[in-house]
């Protein structure tokens, strides 16, 4: 029996090769991004899944009143972490952590390389394997532990237990013994290093031991079980009051009010799990996983719409089958016979597309990696709870798209199936209502692209107050101080035709190919008045070379000495200050060393476009370190420039790797999510919009079909090409009008929520959305169009005997 | 075998009731040979369908074997269906999908008979009918009679009391329609009753009996053995 049924599945498919082509086309492209979509969704859901203490593991952030509302600070100063040990019971394991990228030496190789710095208990809380050597290098000071990788990279082997490595700490090299080998981490980790090195070794580590207002780095630390969160907060509040005293009383006499607990300042925890999804609310951190949620939904809105079009298919071309069925009915098929029969086709074309789809991702994944940039692999997706969600899902789609015919069919009286008659509307309603969806989804889809891109253009093209086209960028990653490296800059490239000016500052506009971004901020009083700022040391010429605009004042000057005594502010903070004339402004810091403001630069977004501008103070600090170099090209030798530069770089900087970027797209690399979003959203409306057509096609080729008859005659009676397509394709551009009218509320809706987290943002009007429906309308009808077309051009003689 | 007692059928529309039997009462007997005929409309084909249990009558009684089957649901009508009538039609109705061999098999597939024996059943038929030859092709690879001769063996493979005709030779010329009425007196013969509605007097001097219908009721009967 069963291989009748297989074997009549095959012939039947055999036989209608044009749909069965179409449909295994659309399902295995359908399954192919689904399974692509899922892959990428699951890698970033799974982000930190696989440490055996998550439950427990919690990143320590703090949530302060201000005049502003609550505010969230996840740095914390060097004594915050083992105070807290010592002070509160329910924690069980803390550590302290600090990113840094270091060069790193052995023997004659020198590389850069990703370290962390972090306390003893580091590796007890996170697992990360030790492949050799000691099982926590990190009790004592000046052992190390390098991942296999990093030590093939730098060492060429892994044996290197003993081994001594010299890292460049701030400009002094210290020497390191390897005392540890850790197994490669999984790419859903986090924490990427390729170093752990004791805390106590971190830059300005004995300045800052004590001192409870410098904030630097973040805090991991693990509950004793089954505390919560609550008594957790509930413990810390001494310890807050106790260690905190000063800030509370700056805060009281500003006028802040507490909050629900009588309190400035209250220690919340984050899971760990969470760190990469959180979003900040009212001063409290929360996990947002709506990204790869959206991907998810994608990837089901995309099977769904291939699903929908092979219901569409078999509904449609049921009709041909009647005699078939009735014929079997005839001869004693039970209904479940006739279901099973039915059901199993759809089963065998699902099963095909599967496999074909998951052999063409196969295909397309490295591809896909780097566009969605994601480590994730097939492996991501076997895990035992995946794969059964995966089954019954596709038993339910089959069931859905293959078993909905069939139950229309089977359920047929047998002289009915016989006589191949059926009465087609409750297929057609279906039919209709199906198209509706599908093309709802297009153009929610269609729509969403529009207003990403629109969103992001604006983003990019916006005046960010400062000069981004024409700008380099470099990292000073060498091993020599900035200063030197930026006196050579000067020397070598200053009589360049090429090159206009350039300056330095301890941080970079956008994100660079380095990566790493940081703000310093700092608070003082001014005239009784909480002051706070980011502080920012910049180089000579800096608001020349980033082509900023002076409001008042002036900027630094080489003439004049007494500017290294000097402030620039920004407009923002200038009306904090609230003075009428911001040049009068002077201020005497802790060491007593007075500072006077002497210009006013136009606010320019310094940090990045999702925040509002900031205030923002510039020094001119000859003690503090540059930590990139900015160089301003003539346009119209952009290309050259940047060669020249780079060579200039690599004389002066030998041992350092050029990552030189033009800020244009290190702003670009600040709407990476974004980015990715856009692409994901494209992808899958391409993606939507292609299947729908196809769906369309086929259905309009049956219905072409069906009505091949009734277009013979109405040619014989005067109807013209026109008249005939035009009533071919009405009925379907209604549906794609109705689709139009349900999708673009929901749209709006969603787009409108979006772009709420944005301060600068596109304003939306219809014209975006009606575009999107012109788009649908126009595919579907040039998908139409090919089959009524022809049809309509008939001769109707042969429509007629076609019939 | 067969008893109609004042079987009654109508059709109906949103405005037009047409009646299609109209209180026809007769009977058939175990191997009979019955040739029903009537002009087209008269109501043949709605018989040989309540006949055949794939519709029910509305009225009226209908005695097969002895059991009352007006009234029986699709399930128990399809039950004493395939392990009783077989058919022929008009057109043939074969599956395209498949094969002459398998379009005969089909019948003992949906009375749970094993493979092997299946297979020693259907071979034994398609012999029968001298159309084993053909058992690996498809319907559309054949001639009209052997299409038709394929529909007579499955009908028969599963050896019913009756096999119902309807227009068994409407689509063959007459060497081929001779050959499949003279395969249904040898299956007459062998003791199968048949019924077969007809258009041809031809044909129809192949049976026992005639029955000539017009307007849903029974004019008149000629027994010609």
């Amino acid at each position: 029996m069963f291989k009748n049924y297989i074997k009549i599945a095959f012939r039947n498919l055999l036989k209608n090769k044009v749909f069965t082509l179409l449909n295994i086309f659309g399902l295995t492209i359908a399954f192919c991004v689904a399974i692509l979509l899922a892959i990428g969704a699951y890698d970033t859901l799974g982000k930190d899944q696989f440490h055996k203490q998550k439950e427990n593991l919690y990143q320590v952030y703090t949530t302060v009143q201000s005049l502003k509302g609550p505010q969230v600070g996840q740095s914390m100063p060097a004594p915050f972490a083992p105070t807290l040990k010592k002070e509160v019971q329910s924690v069980s394991k803390i550590t302290r952590h600090y990113e840094d990228n270091l060069l790193a030496t052995y023997n004659e190789k020198t590389l850069q390389m990703d370290v962390s710095y972090v306390d003893a208990p580091f590796l007890e809380m996170f697992t990360f394997p030790v492949f050799k050597g000691e099982k926590n290098p990190l009790h004592k000071i000046k052992t190390v532990a390098i991942t296999k990788k990093a030590a093939k990279l730098l060492l060429d082997t892994e044996d290197v237990i003993g081994k001594t490595i010299v890292l460049d700490i701030a400009g002094t090299a210290k020497p390191f013994v390897i005392a540890s080998v850790l197994e490669d981490s999984v790419s859903a980790n986090s924490l990427n290093f390729q170093l752990l090195v004791n805390f106590e070794n971190s830059p300005n580590y004995k300045r800052n031991i004590d001192r409870w207002n410098a904030s630097y780095h973040s805090v991991f630390l693990q509950l004793v079980n089954n505390t919560s969160l609550s008594q957790f907060e509930e413990s810390t509040r001494a310890f807050t009051k106790k260690n905190y005293s000063g800030d509370d009383e700056r805060l009281e006499r500003d006028g802040v009010a507490k909050d629900a607990n009588g309190q400035y300042r209250q220690l919340r925890l984050t899971p760990f799990v969470d760190r990469t999804f959180t979003t900040y609310k009212n001063g409290i951190i929360e996990a947002d996983r709506t990204m790869p949620y959206l991907v998810l939904a994608i990837a089901l809105l995309i099977l769904f719409i291939a699903s929908v079009n092979f219901i569409n298919m078999t509904v449609a071309k049921s009709a041909k089958r009647l005699q078939e069925i009735g014929m079997r009915k005839t001869l004693g098929a039970s209904r479940k016979q006739i279901f099973i029969q039915l059901w199993l086709e759809s089963v065998f074309i699902f099963s095909i597309s599967i496999l074909l789809g998951t052999l063409l991702g196969n295909a397309l994944l490295n591809d896909f990696q780097t566009l969605f940039r994601t480590a994730g692999t097939f492996a991501t997706l076997v895990k035992p709870n995946i794969i059964l969600g995966v089954l019954l899902v596709l038993v339910s789609i089959t069931l859905i798209a293959g078993g909905y015919p069939s139950y229309l069919l089977s359920k047929l009286g047998t002289l009915t199936a016989l006589k191949g008659k059926m009465d087609v509307s409750s297929g057609t309603r279906l039919r209709n209502s199906l198209i509706v969806i599908q093309f709802g989804i297009a153009i929610l889809l269609i729509s969403g692209t529009i207003v990403l891109n629109n969103q992001i253009d604006f983003l990019r093209q916006k005046d960010l107050g400062f000069n981004k086209d024409n700008v380099v960028s470099i990292p000073f990653n060498g091993k020599l101080d900035s200063k030197t490296v930026l006196r050579r800059l000067r020397s070598q490239l200053q009589n360049q035709p090429e090159i206009i000016s350039i300056t330095a500052a301890d941080n970079n506009l956008g994100r660079g190919k380095d990566g790493s971004g940081y703000t310093s901020v700092s608070g003082f009083d001014y005239e009784g008045r909480s002051i706070s700022t980011h502080s920012l040391t910049v180089g000579y010429d800096y608001v020349e070379t980033l082509g900023m605009e002076m409001v008042a004042g002036r900027n630094f000057s080489r003439d004049r000495a007494s500017d290294s005594l000097s402030m620039v502010i920004n407009e923002t903070l200038a009306k904090e200050y609230g003075k009428e004339n911001p040049l009068e402004i002077s201020i005497s810091f802790d060491n007593g060393v007075r500072y006077n403001v002497i210009g006013v630069v136009k606010d320019y977004n310094f940090r990045n476009l999702k925040e509002n501008v900031e205030p923002l103070t510039m020094y001119l600090n000859n003690n503090s370190d540059y930590l990139y170099a900015f160089v301003k090209v003539d346009a119209k030798n952009a290309i050259a420039a940047f060669d020249k530069i780079e060579a200039a770089w690599k004389s002066i900087n030998p041992d350092a790797t050029f990552l030189g970027t033009f800020l244009d797209e290190n702003i670009d690399r600040t709407l990476r999510r974004e980015k990715i979003m856009t692409t994901i959203i494209t992808s899958g409306s391409i993606v939507a919009i292609i299947l729908s057509c196809i769906g369309l096609f086929a259905i309009s080729l049956l219905m072409v079909n069906q009505r091949t008859k009734e277009i013979g005659v109405r040619k014989i009676v005067g109807a013209s090409v026109f008249g005939l397509a035009s009533l071919l394709v009405k009925d379907f551009l209604k549906l794609v009008a109705l689709a139009f009218l349900i999708a673009t509320p929901i749209a709006w809706y969603m787009s409108f929520q979006w772009l709420q987290d944005y301060p600068y943002r596109i304003s939306l009007n219809l014209g975006l959305f009606f575009l999107a429906g012109c788009i649908a309308v126009c595919i579907a009808m040039v998908t139409i169009s090919f089959k009524t077309l022809q049809a309509a051009l008939q001769n109707p003689v042969d429509s007629l005997r076609s019939e | 075998m067969i008893q109609i007692k004042e079987l009654e059928k109508y059709y109906k529309t949103e405005e037009v009731q047409t009646i299609a039997l109209n209180k026809l009462s007769f009977e058939v007997k175990e191997g009979e040979f019955v040739a029903i005929m009537g002009p087209s409309g008269c109501g043949k084909s709605t018989l040989l369908n309540i006949l055949g249990l794939l519709d029910d009558p509305d009225g009226g009684s209908f005695k097969f074997n002895g059991e009352e089957v007006a009234g029986y649901n699709e399930r128990k009508r399809a039950q004493l269906r395939k392990h009783n009538v077989g058919f022929v039609f008009q057109s043939f109705n074969l599956i395209d999908e498949l094969t002459v061999f398998e379009n005969v098999e089909l019948p003992l597939i949906y009375t749970g008979v094993k493979p092997a024996e299946r297979k020693k059943r259907v071979e034994e038929v398609l012999e029968k009918m001298q159309i084993m030859h053909r058992r690996n092709h498809f319907p559309q690879q054949l001639s009209g009679g052997q299409q038709q001769r394929v529909a007579v063996a499955r009908a028969v493979v599963n050896n019913p009391k009756l096999i119902l005709a309807d227009e068994p030779t409407g689509n063959l010329d007459s060497v081929n329609g001779n050959e499949v009425m003279d395969l249904l007196i040898d299956l007459n013969e062998a003791g199968t009753t048949i019924i077969m509605v007809t258009h041809s007097e031809h044909d129809a001097k192949y049976s026992h009996r005639i029955i000539r219908m017009l307007d849903g009721q029974k004019v008149t009967e000629n027994i010609l053995v």
